[in-house]
């Protein structure tokens, strides 16, 4: 039952991938700048109009543009993703030396996301002073508030210049993933904290909860036992759909503290017009965006075994 | 935004402690926005800063704007200008061992003309005729013309820098090289894309050795992140020229910190507005001599760029060569501006702001590059000046790609022009003007005097008599004033915030360059 619902995602994800490839593809060849002169441009290379009809043959641009779609899908899926304009080199060598720094990050910054939200959760469901839920939620909400360049810059300028307990910048130095993860994870900790705790609110509510404290359970063992366990799979769809939107959305705290990922990648990418580039990045992360969809359903038919007779 | 930003930012470093810098090893630590990318002397994607502490040129160009002997010892011209024979020196080695001698400058310069296409801005590419080896350690240059800049271009930052015959890929350097081995002080021991670069000393250097060990050379991005780098002494050293890695504030913010020194260089390149003579409006010559009126240049070179570079009466800063030419100036004088407006038939009905003429209204567009923070508030003062005599003036701010494909389509009435200072003004700034892709060629389309002002600058350029030469420029820089078709704003100056603990931190004649090799910490 499984493996066939697996493959019939699998499946699926051929189509919207090659919907994906081609709104991607149309929509970067509306750009007002022709794709040969930018190229020409960033070589130094004065773009004549000599110059431009040789570089718009070179790149294969004179070609209709379902042809070019079609040769530029085959290379795809041979996994030539092309020439950066930019820099020269290969497209998949740059974006996967920049993905590890990226994946890095996003992983230590879910797991602090994670933990921070769980247990704050925790305390704002088993507290019995109503006020102590309120202010961990209004700080955690006005946390969520700020521009995290905002509190990127703070944070830095706290933490690593007048304390000095991390680096400015960079990924050099041990320590320096924290001070980029801590700031990216204050926005995921608020909305991981409401998903949480809203879930497990809904289950509090619930008549089995009213016997397990009449069977004499603490509210601790209720929790851990039940209430957990109930709230899990609603709230791990939206955990899990948001560790890809965690993966494209580093982009501006990568600027910021230097990090060397696919974030900053993509903006040098933007502001050149790096279209090969573009296209790679946008691939790149519809695809994570498919296979985390599909990962989590797959885990929430595991979870919820109501799930797979449907 | 980022200017509240960058205020807060400023304001953190004024409150905070003062942090020592770190000066392990001898070695500097130095943050750009850019990564060094590709430092290949012959091609354009790598950091010019970068390139020249590795690469090194025959010739040197110095501040008054003559050369000096550098790998070549001395040189002969001969007397119809057309051929250059240098004498190299026999002690220079490339870092990788390979002997340095006229057979590599011939392999280099040949590998340079073989992408001519690439190089299309410097005039002396295509006067190049041939390079002959004539000994060792003796080289010959024949050119087409008397091309008069020759030595000047054969000094700038690339791409007559040489690299080792070794590191060419089939005989050719235009698709890339093996590694980097030059005759220059520093030599590339290390280098993590988008990271960082570390430059070591080179053990074999023909010259005076560097004081420092190495000079790290990392990537921040981000203006703000630099700063802080710098305050808490993650690096020791911010260089940038016309606001690219620093603005006015920091500099400022930054002088009046005790552990902190800055330096500003002396007047290099020109800012200047060029006017389009080629849109219906700015066409009439009438119209842009009142916009020369109308702008107050004082209150741009005090208010937005808090004196940090000079007003310009000019085009070209006078102490660039052949520039010290009394032309038409024009003084800020309002009236002037909105008498000369009305002469060109545009009239302010009662009760309007904005001129009319046959129903259309008297609007302007400037098109700048977002990147560049001081230009939004000089077009911001600008579009005040120009609401005083009813002009109105809308203001685009575009990032750098689509800044430049207006300027290449020539779809706006004013954009800023600056030159890339010495040692290339005037010579290339002028021969520039030429090409389509230049915001000055698409200003000068609407110019009867076009096909003139082209004869002047190719005469001027191939002219072995020096006073026809200055006569020639005279008459360019005359013409362009009279024509009033740029506003000359200021001249740019670079700008350096570094750690006190540095000396001898300096400029070359190029604002591109950075001289490390004459740079130490204090004993």
């Amino acid at each position: 039952m499984m493996k066939r619902y697996l493959m019939q995602r699998l499946l699926m994800m051929i189509p919207l991938m090659l919907m994906i490839s081609f709104i991607a593809f149309f929509m970067l060849n509306l750009v007002p700048s022709d794709p040969a002169e930018v190229a020409l441009r960033v070589s130094n290379i004065v773009p004549t109009d000599e110059a431009i009809a040789l570089m718009r043959h070179e790149l294969g641009l004179d070609k209709p543009f379902l042809l070019r779609y079609l040769s530029w899908l085959w290379q795809v899926l041979h996994l030539d993703f092309g020439q950066s304009f930019v820099l020269r080199t290969p497209v998949l060598g740059e974006l996967a030396a920049a993905l590890p720094a990226t994946l890095y990050l996003a992983f230590v910054t879910f797991v602090i996301s994670l933990v921070c939200a769980f247990s704050l959760a925790l305390i704002c469901l088993m507290t019995k002073t109503p006020w102590i839920d309120q202010l961990v939620r209004g700080v955690i909400f006005l946390l969520m508030a700020l521009p995290n360049y905002w509190l990127a810059l703070l944070f830095i300028w706290f933490f690593a210049v007048q304390l000095d307990l991390f680096p400015v910048s960079g990924l050099q130095e041990s320590g320096a993933v924290f001070l980029p993860a801590i700031t990216l994870s204050l926005s995921y900790i608020g909305l991981y904290l409401r998903l949480i705790r809203g879930a497990m609110l809904t289950q509090m509510q619930q008549p089995y909860v009213f016997y397990a404290k009449a069977r004499g359970l603490s509210s601790w063992q209720i929790i851990r036992r039940h209430v957990l366990r109930n709230a899990l799979p609603t709230t791990l769809v939206s955990i899990g759909m948001s560790i890809p939107a965690l993966i494209a959305g580093t982009v501006v705290i990568e600027n910021i503290f230097a990090w060397p990922g696919i974030g900053r990648l993509c903006i040098s990418a933007i502001m050149g017009r790096d279209l090969p580039m573009i296209q790679a990045y946008i691939l790149l992360i519809a695809l994570l965006f498919l296979v985390f969809n599909c990962l989590i359903d797959l885990l929430q038919m595991k979870l919820d075994p109501r799930l797979r007779h449907h | 935004m980022k200017k509240v930003v960058g205020l807060f930012a400023i304001l953190l470093m004024l409150l905070s402690l003062s942090v020592n810098a770190k000066r392990e090893n001898n070695e500097l630590d130095y943050a750009s926005t850019k990564d060094i990318m590709d430092i290949n002397p012959h091609l354009y994607l790598g950091e010019m800063a970068a390139q020249n502490m590795v690469f090194e040129p025959l010739v040197l160009n110095r501040e008054d704007g003559g050369v000096s002997p550098f790998l070549a010892k001395r040189w002969e011209v001969s007397a119809d200008g057309k051929s250059y024979r240098f004498y190299l020196r026999d002690d220079v080695y490339f870092n990788d061992g390979e002997k340095f001698n006229a057979q590599a400058v011939k392999l280099n310069i040949d590998a340079v003309l073989a992408n001519k296409a690439r190089h299309a801005w410097m005039g002396l590419i295509n006067e190049i005729n041939q390079v002959n080896v004539i000994d060792a350690d003796t080289v010959e240059l024949t050119l087409y013309h008397p091309y008069y800049p020759t030595l000047t271009e054969l000094g700038v930052t690339r791409p007559f820098r040489f690299i080792s015959p070794k590191s060419f890929i089939h005989g050719q350097t235009k698709d890339g090289v093996k590694d980097y081995a030059g005759t220059g002080p520093w030599m590339l021991a290390e280098h993590k894309k988008n990271q960082y670069a570390r430059f070591v000393v080179n053990p074999h250097y023909w010259g005076k050795k560097p004081a420092l060990n190495s000079v790290v050379w990392h990537v921040i991005p981000d203006r703000q992140t630099l700063l802080l780098a710098l305050q808490k002494g993650d690096i020791q050293m911010i260089f940038g020229a016309d606001g690219d890695m620093t603005d006015m504030e920091a500099y400022q913010a930054f002088s009046s910190k005790g552990q902190f020194a800055t330096l500003m260089s002396a007047p290099i390149a020109s800012r200047a507005i060029v006017l389009n003579s080629n849109r219906p409006i700015t066409h009439d010559i009438f119209v842009r001599q009142a916009l020369e009126y109308a702008v107050n240049k004082a209150d741009i070179v005090t208010g937005v760029l808090n004196d940090s570079e000079t007003l310009a009466g000019t085009l070209m800063s006078p102490s660039a060569p052949y520039s010290d030419v009394k032309v038409k100036t024009y003084h800020y004088n309002p009236d002037k501006a909105r008498a000369l407006l009305t002469q060109a038939g545009w009239l302010l009905p009662a009760g309007q702001t904005v001129r009319v003429k046959e129903d259309e209204r008297l609007t302007l567009l400037l098109s700048y590059d977002t990147n560049n923070a001081a230009e939004k508030e000089i077009a911001e003062l600008i579009q005040d000046n120009f609401k005083q005599i009813g002009v109105e003036l809308s203001i685009i701010g575009e990032e750098k790609q689509a800044f430049l494909d207006r300027q290449k389509r020539g779809d706006f009435d004013l954009q800023y022009s600056l030159s890339w200072g010495k040692p290339y003004d005037p010579a290339s700034f002028v021969s520039s003007f030429r090409v389509p892709a230049h915001a000055d060629y698409q200003a000068q389309l609407g110019l009867a005097s076009r096909a003139y002002i082209y004869k002047l600058i190719d005469d001027l350029l191939i002219s072995t008599d020096e006073i026809a030469r200055q006569a020639d420029y005279r008459e360019l820089f005359e013409l362009l004033a009279d024509e009033a078709i740029y506003i000359p704003l200021s001249y740019s100056r670079t700008k350096v915030i570094y750690d006190r603990q540095v000396t001898g931190v300096g400029f070359n004649v190029s604002q591109y360059e950075i001289p490390f090799e004459k740079m130490s910490f204090r004993p």
